[in-house]
């Protein structure tokens, strides 16, 4: 069975406004103040990652108004508000509150007149302030609201870091992947989960973890469960890591074709984003463990400018030319002058 | 590919044992065996997959088949659900 995905799963359908406020206080650090009818977002729901600045619904156009988002009130729309005399003020409010907003955050500081916080009262929606500048602000809740609405798939195999690049190890049951994963940890390196990984997509990048209740357990068979964390201690263990290689291992099959020299990539599609792929076949004696370290090793070379295959290609493509000049055509030692070795 | 709605009948839901025994069955199998339910997809045939499920008494799981031995898995399974694998509540 090759190795593929499952469907993706949303994360989540929606998040309450008393959440989205509790967490953004709490994991966010952002100084937030309620302002009106706090006691209603408990029942309010928001439903997209998505922000809104309300600026020409405040104007009169609310033909493609977008009410569902979570609306960002800050300086250019207070101040429009307050140019504007009492009475029209509280007119352009209510080409707002007459559509079922679930939040507006005042950025920046702004307040808004008393008249108009009555106003989404009576509308039943919560309005919030914040000190934060409006674009520092949108731009810490656009993350976080992504991360809450991140969508997500389940794969089997094992999540490991191993020298800091994130290794999925895949493969059919059975084959061995739990124990490549504890040899690896007993090496050194760290596991992120084990048979159940769960892989979110957030800012393009896949990030990996474990399910809050398979954590750190590893089945290994004839064993059992065993708890990687209590047996390896902290250091051998680690709660996210970024997907970026996933190894594959397949029972040896002669008529399977391998990869020989590392100029052809193969990757997979996870949640529309292509991750190198590696086809390992098992064979006996073959220390899968060591070759997932030098995977690793190889993806940090290359990262860093450096690709051993393309390396090779160029040293025979100098060699090639050399020839076709009518250079040396016997072997060449790779040393020139043996000096003695004398010890 | 098949596909089949089964509810766990065990009063104690799929805790250590049973999971244990249904991954043991599915493994003896060929065809990829996954289950469905609350919007997780685990593999059948490891154990840390089907606990993560917590699948409860009465739990709805949807199970999914596909290879050469397909319907006698699934049929082999849906008995041992039925059965509450053998086992009577401790």
């Amino acid at each position: 069975m090759p190795f593929k995905p499952h469907d993706p799963i949303p994360r989540k359908d929606k998040i309450s406004v008393d959440y989205l406020v509790d967490k953004l206080k709490e994991r966010v650090n952002i100084k937030i103040e309620s302002c009106a009818a706090e006691n209603c977002s408990t029942d309010k729901f928001i439903t997209e990652a998505d922000l809104h600045r309300p600026g020409l619904a405040l104007a009169g156009y609310i033909d493609l108004f977008t009410y569902q988002r979570i609306q960002i009130v800050g300086n250019t729309e207070t101040q429009f508000l307050s140019h504007m005399g009492d009475d029209k003020q509280l007119e352009s409010f209510r080409n707002l509150t007459q559509f079922d907003i679930p939040v507006i955050f005042l950025t920046d500081g702004n307040e808004l007149p008393e008249p108009l916080l009555e106003e989404a009262r009576k509308a039943g929606i919560p309005v919030f302030s914040t000190p934060l500048e409006t674009t520092r602000f949108m731009y810490l809740l656009r993350d976080f609201m992504e991360d809450q609405f991140a969508v997500q798939t389940m794969v089997h195999g094992s999540m490991m870091d191993v020298y800091g690049i994130g290794i999925l190890v895949a493969g059919r049951s059975g084959i061995g992947k739990s124990e490549v994963a504890l040899d690896l940890v007993e090496r050194g390196h760290r596991l992120v989960a084990d048979d159940v990984v769960m892989l979110t997509k957030k800012n393009n990048v896949l990030m990996s973890s474990a399910t809050e209740m398979s954590k750190h357990f590893m089945e290994i068979r004839g064993l059992g469960i065993v708890d990687v964390m209590s047996m390896f201690g902290i250091r051998s263990i680690r709660y996210q890591k970024r997907l970026e290689v996933v190894l594959e291992l397949t029972l040896w099959d002669e008529a399977q074709e391998v990869e020989r020299t590392g100029l052809n990539h193969d990757s997979v599609n996870i949640l529309d984003l292509d991750i190198p792929l590696i086809h390992l076949p098992i064979t006996p004696g073959k220390n899968i463990t060591v070759i997932a370290e030098v995977i690793a090793m190889n993806y940090l070379l290359k990262h860093y400018g450096y690709d051993p295959a393309k390396a090779f290609q160029e040293r025979i493509k100098t060699s090639i030319g050399d020839k076709a000049k009518g250079g040396d055509m016997t072997p060449k030692r790779a040393i020139e002058y043996f000096e003695g070795d004398i010890e | 590919m098949i596909k089949e709605k089964v509810t766990i009948k065990n009063s104690a839901g799929l805790h250590a044992r049973p999971s244990a025994q249904l991954v043991k069955l599915a493994s003896k199998f060929k065809s990829d065996f996954y289950i469905h339910s609350y919007g997780y997809r685990v593999n059948g045939k490891s154990i840390l997959g089907v606990m993560t499920l917590a699948a409860e008494s009465g739990a709805e799981l949807e199970l999914e088949l596909e290879g050469p031995d397909e319907e006698e898995a699934l049929k082999a399974i849906k008995e041992a659900i039925e059965n509450k694998f053998g086992m009577d509540e401790e």
